[in-house]
């Protein structure tokens, strides 16, 4: 599991190592990811409310 | 645009045989076929034709903005053909383009015979036909074309004649026929490659399809479920966009834009997969990163959803709502710059040369990423509260849609064309059509950002005296811009009836399975028993 969210944090940022790549073509599940992708998109957002909440508390 | 040439060529590679000859006359064969190559030329073809109907229509406004004042149509109907220009761009030129192109080259480049439902993707196209007279009629009924620009936003679409409502079932019927043409692509693509062709081998255009149809039938039922609701407000009664009844318009633009920022992302997606061929093939290298590409392009349009409010800054939103839009934004470009560097690093060192396809692809990543940069500075609220519904904001994002969509849509063309049709296009032509497409869109916009910064409205077929000399400028530009790209036209005439034999591998490092496994031109039926790739290098 902690390869595939490793995968689609990188996938976030856009870049992947070749050798990280090799790794994630032997390892994961393509709907392992689509999982980790939609988890990780609503982290994201979550963290931006967060934040926005942080700089504009008084 | 291969068929007219298809019945003539020598049968290599074991592939296939050419069945077209006894097939039913051309007039049954256009209205009957489910020839993925047949109907991709017919997209493509009927998509240069709306492209002209819609330059045709942004050359009327730019003749109305060469001087101040009203000269060339009434205020109404500029408001109509801004609104209309925008959506048969969109929805007439641009996206179905791209099916075309998806048509042609995904069974192509997966191994595949056909697509996966060859009936629908004929249904696809013929929908078209209809919304596009419906649109194009609206012009000439009482009240004339919807005039609310594309956006329809109420109260301005709750307004208007029948018009409106031709055009919210135009829109209803184009979105069909694209979820209908989504569902084609991405069966075809989950399902029928060729063994061995697993996914992260596929080349990069495939992936931005895949990822593009994902997006259209996520975003299309939006923008129907949109404009029904604007449909019955103005016919049965509802209040849903009228505060009179309760309701409220700025929900519109919520629904509208979630719908709205995804579809950015679609007209330029598949733009960013014919780059991502063309790139290295004349860069004469592997591309660079190719993982990193479909992981960009995947991140790209989860990101594309949740960016709708930088559209609405100015509306009226709390301010932790325009900061949460602003942040998400600006992290956008981030995946996109992956992209950018990734083709820049891709021509690295390579042994490039500058054939027609390289240079519009070359003009793309500049005028792209120019217009990337004003959109960002478009995602800082601040600023965009001051260039909100200025001229910026029409030179922003005909930055990123003329030399991004379009110059895609002309590079793949002129790269494709050989394969299409199996002769070559007039090289010198086309570096013409090139660089005076690119030294003409310059004039035409640039002067845009400069006129927004000043102030100027966006949608206004007036203006006052100091904006007089760009906007005279500006025109000039348009005029050389529109009819340059007849060029084109001539020069892909010319290239069917009696361009040079192509060469079956026209482009020595072209290594998708339509260069590498196919004669040019393709032949009517291809890939009829799959090609075996396992254990081979054949990649992206």
């Amino acid at each position: 599991m902690w390869d595939t969210f490793r995968a689609v944090f990188w996938a976030f940022l856009g870049i992947r190592s070749s050798q990280g790549y090799d790794e994630d073509r032997k390892k994961l599940k393509i709907h392992h990811v689509i999982i980790a992708g939609v988890v990780c998109a609503l982290v994201f957002v979550v963290m931006l409310l967060m934040l926005v909440k942080f700089i504009t508390a008084k | 645009m291969a068929s007219a040439t298809t019945h003539d060529h020598a049968h290599g590679h074991g592939h296939g045989h050419d069945h077209d000859h006894h097939g039913p006359g051309p007039w049954t064969r256009i209205f009957t076929t489910t020839n993925h190559k047949d109907i991709g030329s017919m997209y493509l073809w009927f998509s240069l034709l709306m492209f002209f109907v819609g330059g045709a229509m942004a050359l009327l406004i730019r003749a109305e903005l060469f001087q101040p004042g009203l000269q060339v149509v009434q205020p109404e109907v500029f408001n109509s053909l801004t609104t209309v220009h925008a959506l048969v761009m969109i929805f007439g030129a641009v996206m179905p383009a791209f099916v075309g192109f998806a048509n042609w080259l995904i069974p192509l480049q997966i191994g595949a015979a056909d697509m996966a439902f060859p009936r629908m993707n004929n249904w696809s196209f013929w929908l078209m036909i209809p919304a596009t007279i419906l649109l194009m009629a609206s012009f000439f009924v009482p009240g004339g074309a919807a005039a609310s620009g594309w956006t329809l936003y109420p109260p301005l679409s709750t307004q208007g004649g029948i018009g409106v409502d031709m055009t919210i079932m135009a829109i209803h019927i184009l979105g069909a026929s694209s979820i209908m043409g989504s569902i084609n692509i991405i069966t075809t693509i989950l399902n029928m490659r060729a063994p061995g062709m697993t996914l992260m081998r596929m080349p990069m255009f495939v992936w931005t399809w895949l990822i593009t149809a994902y997006l259209i039938i996520a975003v299309m039922p939006v923008l129907a479920g949109c404009i029904t609701m604007l449909l019955t407000d103005r016919h049965f009664g509802t209040s849903f966009f009228n505060a009179a009844g309760g309701g409220d318009p700025t929900m519109f633009m919520h629904i509208f834009w979630f719908f709205g920022h995804p579809e950015v992302y679609i007209l330029i997606l598949p733009a960013f997969g014919i780059m991502s061929q063309i790139i290295p093939a004349f860069a004469r290298k592997p591309l660079f990163g190719y993982a990193s590409m479909v992981y960009a392009t995947a991140s790209i349009a989860i990101l594309s959803f949740i960016v709708w409010g930088h559209h609405m800054f100015t509306v009226g939103m709390p301010a932790a709502g325009q900061l949460f839009f602003m942040y998400a934004t600006m992290l956008i470009a981030v995946p996109t710059g992956v992209k950018i560097f990734n083709w820049i690093a891709t021509m690295w060192r390579g042994s490039i040369s500058f054939e027609t396809p390289m240079l519009f692809a070359i003009g793309f990543l500049c005028m792209f990423t120019l217009g990337g940069f004003s959109g960002l500075v478009l995602s800082i609220v601040p600023v965009d509260i001051t260039l909100h519904n200025t001229y910026y904001v029409v030179a922003h994002f005909h930055y990123v849609l003329f030399p991004g969509a379009i110059w895609a849509l002309m590079a793949g063309v002129y790269f494709w064309l050989p394969k299409w049709t199996g002769r070559m296009y007039n090289e010198t032509l086309g570096k013409w059509h090139f660089w005076l497409s690119a030294i003409s869109f310059n004039v035409t916009f640039f002067p845009q950002h400069f006129l927004g910064l000043a102030g100027m409205p966006r949608r206004i077929p007036d203006y006052a005296l100091q904006f007089a000399e760009w906007n005279m400028i500006s025109t000039i530009g348009a005029f050389a811009l529109g009819f340059s790209q007849l060029l084109f036209v001539y020069n892909v005439f010319s290239c069917i009836r009696s361009g040079e034999k192509a060469k079956e591998r026209q482009w020595d490092s072209a290594d998708s399975l339509e260069w590498t496994h196919l004669p040019s031109p393709v032949p009517y039926h291809t890939f009829e028993t799959p090609p075996d790739l396992r254990g081979t290098n054949a990649a992206h």
